[in-house]
């Protein structure tokens, strides 16, 4: 029985692996941006913090791959060490951002009335103010560090969330099997957890993996501003920030390497969430 | 070798712009364009302590005597008149009395007197509440007893003591006289001088612009018809842009000696000056807060410090080695090599001094395994920030594990006054080379400044004692001795003395900079374009 | 039609409204007061300086009547004034929108022109060599930081020209003006474009899997005139659809674009404000971005009604 179970689910993977070429590109990227970012330790060749008189704007080379930056510190170990700030920011905003942005939908959706309308109204407010500025706002007021970059890139996410789980448990509450299952006199949480939520897992699915470029890129900016992750964590928009682009014609390794790790993960989880969305989600198909 | 060489360019610029200077007229007309680094917190000089400040704006002021403009270093020795034409002493030194000149009005064309001098230093000295929102220098004029008009052209400055230094402290940048009539609000926004350029606008975080004082009371001068500083915090975009001759030069000391050289590589014709910007980067230990109130813990930390590699990494080398005083040969109050041998932590076995500072840290049981976590504050500029990550990786050698916690301007100085830090990463500038600012400013209990509330009344007895000195040697002795013991007690280890670069197209004429202070030569009411 | 409308602009207003009480509530739970950041900060001395900034701030008013008086200063144009350039706010605001407003506006123009034709190739192509570059062109627009790009059209520029388009507040001529413009509306309006691309691609594709076009191919029009003629038509939704998605993303792209390149618009300035806690400063520059923000989604609807009959507001 297992047996055939698994032999169908890899049958299900390597069909749609030939189905959507690009989500499997997506995918791979994705599974080296995580894998260097758990394994950062073991995989960077030197250390991210040493500073290194010696080795101050040190060009690409055996030693230092990527170049080094001013304070002598490799370039490529502190982009594989970067790696683990961008997941960190992504996976914990995209958790919480979502988790609670589930919740409040599935709420919405199953209260309704006035807290329906309560939340559609707060939605709109948070809709008002664009990421960035939100975030901005939030890093000051809180002051710059990776756990106040997570909540500030997570708040405005959760009204996105809030409003497609709403709308998607309203659809399923009209489902006939629903129906049926009040008519057996389930209670009304009950079919929340059993029924409903269970299906509105695709769609969120897709929609955190939409999300996740947007994060990344979101806490990119904030750190180029100077707002996000402080020294010496090496955040990937931290390295691009004031002080590279202050050697943008005499170290310009310093400028590409951090902007291609970012625009590459980026990409892997776009290829990733397009893939996902087509095969879990027809519907959402622009 | 190569600190020898660039002494001697520095040395062939200054001469052959002096002989440039000489050998032709000076031209009328032209706006001098000038890139600025940041946004001033405001235009009134008197309230801030920035170069983003004093610089733009000293040319709508004048002094009451100033440094003079051909003396390449700030002393007491090259103090010349400005809007006084002469100066007395009398009363053994107590009493300084100014004579004034005549016929020089204010920018609103109210005339200049005796009574504009007394209101500034009343307010400066916080005799008056002349309404500003602060006061940087207030312990400058610690010496004011009080000020007198004799006469409209003629005031007089009683002083408690002696002080051989407060003509020095006057005719620096940061001492302009301020008109009386004019409210400080007006002063922040809208400056009303006296000097050769007339304010004009200043749009945040865009331009300040300033045109010619058609009155001014040098006839024939200034030789331009503005300045204009557009302010471009990206300093690779203001080179581009003074590579591409939209600019004529750049603030002065911004640039790090690599971009000055990159700049030199790309127009060889451009005139560079890399100097002492009176500029030092020190480590701020907050001596209230445990564990820190244990001096032991305070000397690990200073002794993880490799200077060297500071200098090196912040500067390929350039960066001055010293304590608080300036060191020479572009300083005058600056330890000699040999004495600072003598001073601990300045040993050139950086290796010892770091196994030293682990016995320290291991006898009061931290390990490698086991380190102190700290938070090392910093404004989240690029100079600070750059100098806090290498504190931090120099702190890993004595088992301390710092955190960098940058904070914005207006957070960090917030932060300072409160002394609500554990240890922070300081780079702070004075305006001139002189003992009595550094230490009065810097180090006396209480004083505003005094951001690590060091506190040592024996030694606040030196400052006096070298204030009142008037034998150069014999006061330069003792303020090595005040800096030695400044060192000693980790008040605020210092760890370089910072060193910037000035770059100008070889067509602007008549600019004058000093080695040892990079404060006090922005009235350009001699400067010319070649053009 | 019109209770509509009516009812959208009610709603714009309760919008704008939890704006700015959001806004005025983010910026008081700050830890610390205000007046104590400012007065720190700005290293003042003078405690009548204090109880000025409390006064003037309104500090010492409770919290409801604190807000009141803002909103107030709000509807009458009184935005109070800058802690930093003592100027009043609206005065620093104004002259930079406009910096703002054509650079965006540049940004859109750019994206339009190159997002919809290459959408269009991109869907009549579709599942062929080019369509497959098209595409991971437009994903990797989405892709880029805006900086990133900004940044390397830099490199590019000082390694080709040697120098690089600076900011001048009055260009000598219209093509000086556009040339000092285009390299920042470029870098912003990619990711734009790359949007407008992949949308116009597949609304491209689902007109041409409709009936009447192979109808019309089927009656022996020629292949191009069905294509294009559609296109055209059928382009103004996604690029209706984009502004109305980006406006806000715009908005964030801008306040990078304008640090990198050193423009003085009014996005750079929030960062500005921020920075030195110029709180009267960031309250209405936050205000000033919500309300472009509603202006730009109502008109897109609007837009959408107008362009689109099919589409019916009966709710």
């Amino acid at each position: 029985m297992s047996a055939t179970i698994s032999h169908s689910f890899w049958n299900n993977v390597s069909y749609n692996a030939r189905r959507y070429p690009l989500g499997v590109a997506g995918g791979i990227i994705m599974i080296v941006f995580v894998l260097a970012a758990i394994f950062a330790s073991a995989v960077a060749p030197l250390d991210p913090f040493n500073t290194n008189a010696k080795a101050s704007l040190a060009a690409p080379g055996p030693v230092y791959l990527m170049g080094a930056d001013m304070m002598g510190r490799d370039v490529f170990s502190r982009l594989i060490h970067g790696a683990r700030v961008s997941l960190a920011v992504a996976l914990g905003a995209t958790i919480i951002g979502s988790g609670i942005g589930c919740a409040v939908g599935l709420a919405c959706g199953y209260i309704g009335g006035w807290f329906d309308l309560l939340v559609q109204r707060v939605t709109e407010v948070m809709q008002a103010l664009p990421l960035l500025v939100m975030a901005l706002v939030i890093t000051a007021s809180l002051g710059p560090s990776l756990r106040n970059t997570i909540v500030a890139i997570a708040i405005p996410l959760i009204p996105t969330v809030a409003r497609v789980i709403r709308s998607n448990v309203l659809s399923l509450r009209e489902m006939p099997y629903v129906e049926a299952a009040k008519a057996t006199g389930m209670s009304e949480w009950r079919i929340a957890i059993i029924h409903v939520l269970p299906n509105t897992l695709a769609p969120l699915i897709v929609l955190a993996t939409a999300q996740l470029g947007s994060t990344i890129l979101t806490e990119a900016s904030l750190s180029f501003l100077g707002l996000g992750v402080p020294e010496p964590y090496p955040s990937w928009g931290r390295m691009l920030s004031e002080s590279a682009a202050e050697y943008v014609r005499t170290a310009p390794w310093l400028v590409i390497y951090p902007g291609l790790a970012i625009s590459l993960v980026v990409f892997g989880s776009n290829l990733l969430g397009d893939a996902l969305r087509d095969a879990l989600d027809p519907r959402q198909r622009d | 070798m190569s600190r020898l060489l660039r002494r001697l360019a520095i040395a062939g610029v200054c001469a052959l712009s002096l002989w440039t200077g000489a050998a032709q007229a000076q031209k009328q007309g032209g706006v001098l364009r000038i890139t600025h680094r940041d946004n001033p917190p405001s235009a009134s000089i008197h309230e801030e302590a920035t170069i983003s400040t004093d610089m733009p704006f000293m040319g709508v002021f004048n002094n009451l005597v100033v440094f003079a403009p051909d003396a390449k270093q700030n002393r007491l020795e090259a103090v010349v008149p400005e809007l006084a034409t002469s100066w007395a002493y009398s009363d053994g030194d107590r009493t300084l009395t100014f004579k004034l000149r005549d016929g020089v009005k204010w920018h609103d064309g109210k005339p200049f007197t005796a009574e504009d001098v007394k209101c500034t230093w009343d307010v400066v000295s916080g005799k008056v509440d002349g309404k500003m929102r602060k006061n940087p220098r207030k312990t400058w004029w610690f010496d004011i007893k009080d000020i007198v008009v004799d006469n409209p052209l003629q005031v007089t400055f009683h002083l408690y003591d002696p002080q051989p230094s407060f003509l020095v402290m006057l005719s620096g940048g940061f001492s302009p006289v301020y008109p009386c009539h004019v409210p400080a609000p007006q002063m922040r926004t809208h400056p009303i001088g006296t000097g050769p350029f007339k304010f004009v606008e200043f749009k945040q975080n865009e331009s300040i612009r300033l045109e010619r004082n058609k009155d001014y009371w040098k006839p024939g001068q200034p030789y331009l018809d503005g300045i204009e500083y557009s302010i471009i915090a990206n300093r690779s975009t203001a080179v581009l842009a003074l590579e591409s001759g939209k600019f004529d030069m750049n603030i002065t000391g911004e640039l790090t000696p690599e971009l000055v050289k990159d700049v030199q590589k790309e127009v060889p014709g451009m005139q560079c000056l890399v100097q002492p910007s009176n500029t030092q980067g020190n480590l701020l230990i907050n001596r209230d807060r445990p564990p820190f109130d244990d001096a032991k813990i305070r000397r690990a930390l200073v002794l993880s410090i490799d200077r060297k590699a500071f200098s090196d990494i912040l500067s390929r080398g350039i960066y001055n080695i010293g304590g608080a005083m300036l060191a020479p040969p572009e300083g005058l109050w600056g330890w000699s090599k040999e004495f600072m041998a003598t001073v601990p932590g300045y040993g050139a076995d950086v290796e010892k001094s770091r196994e030293e500072g682990r016995k320290i840290m291991a006898s009061l049981g931290y390990s490698a395994e086991k380190p102190l976590q700290l938070k090392v504050s910093t404004r989240n500029i690029p100079d600070y920030r750059d100098a806090a990550v290498l504190l931090i990786d120099h702190l890993k050698n004595v088992y301390i594990q710092g955190e960098l916690e940058p904070l914005d301007s207006a957070v960090w100085y917030a932060r300072l006054l409160k002394k609500d830090y554990a240890v922070g990463m300081n780079v702070q500038g004075t305006g001139i080379d002189d003992p009595d600012v550094m230490f009065f400013e810097n180090y006396t209990c209480g004083s505003e400044r005094n951001y690590t509330a060091y506190c040592n009344k024996d030694l606040e007895v030196l400052f006096h004692k070298q204030s009142q000195m008037k034998d150069f040697e014999a006061r330069k002795q003792i303020v090595w001795q005040i800096d030695k013991t400044l060192q000693e007690d980790g008040a605020r280890p210092i760890v370089y003395q910072a060193q910037g670069g000035t770059c100008w197209w070889p067509h602007v004429k008549g600019l004058h900079l000093a080695v040892n202070s990079i404060y006090n030569h922005w009235r350009l009411d001699d400067a010319w374009l070649e053009r | 039609m019109l209770t509509y409308l009516i009812r959208r602009l009610l709603l714009m207003i309760v919008t704008l409204f939890g704006v700015s009480v959001a806004i005025f509530l983010l910026l008081r739970i700050v830890p610390g007061n205000i007046a104590d950041i400012l007065f720190d900060s700005a290293g003042m001395i003078d405690p009548s300086e204090k109880q000025k900034i409390i006064a003037d701030l309104g500090l010492d008013l409770p919290l409801p009547l604190q807000y009141w008086s803002w909103l107030n200063g709000v509807l009458h144009g009184e935005l109070g004034f800058s802690y930093v350039s003592e100027k009043p706010v609206i005065d620093e605001i104004l002259p930079r929108i406009p910096i703002t407003a054509r650079l965006a506006g540049l940004a859109l123009v750019f994206a339009i022109c190159a997002g919809v034709p290459l959408g269009v190739i991109s869907a009549v192509k579709q599942n062929t060599k080019l369509d497959y570059a098209l595409r991971v062109l437009s994903l990797s627009g989405l892709s880029m930081p805006s900086f990133w790009l900004g940044l390397l059209i830099l490199m590019a520029c000082v390694r080709w020209f040697g120098t690089i388009p600076i900011y001048d507040r009055a260009p000598a001529s219209i093509w000086a003006w556009i040339a000092m413009l285009a390299i920042p509306a470029a870098s912003v309006g990619f990711r734009s474009s790359a949007l407008i691309m992949r949308l116009t691609r597949s609304s491209m594709l689902e007109i041409l899997r409709q009936d009447f076009v192979r109808t019309a191919k089927s009656k022996g029009l020629s292949d191009n005139a069905v294509t294009y003629d559609h296109a055209l038509r059928n382009a103004l939704l996604p690029v209706i659809t984009t502004i109305g998605v980006e406006t806000a993303f715009l908005m964030g792209g801008l306040i990078v674009t304008e640090t990198v390149f050193n423009i003085p618009g009014v996005a750079r300035f929030l960062v500005e404000a921020i920075r030195w806690r110029d709180y009267p400063m960031v309250q209405n520059l936050v205000m000033f971005i919500a309300i472009v923000v509603v202006t730009v989604n109502l008109i897109v609807d609007l837009l959408y009604m107008l362009v689109d009959p099919r589409i019916r507001y009966s709710e």
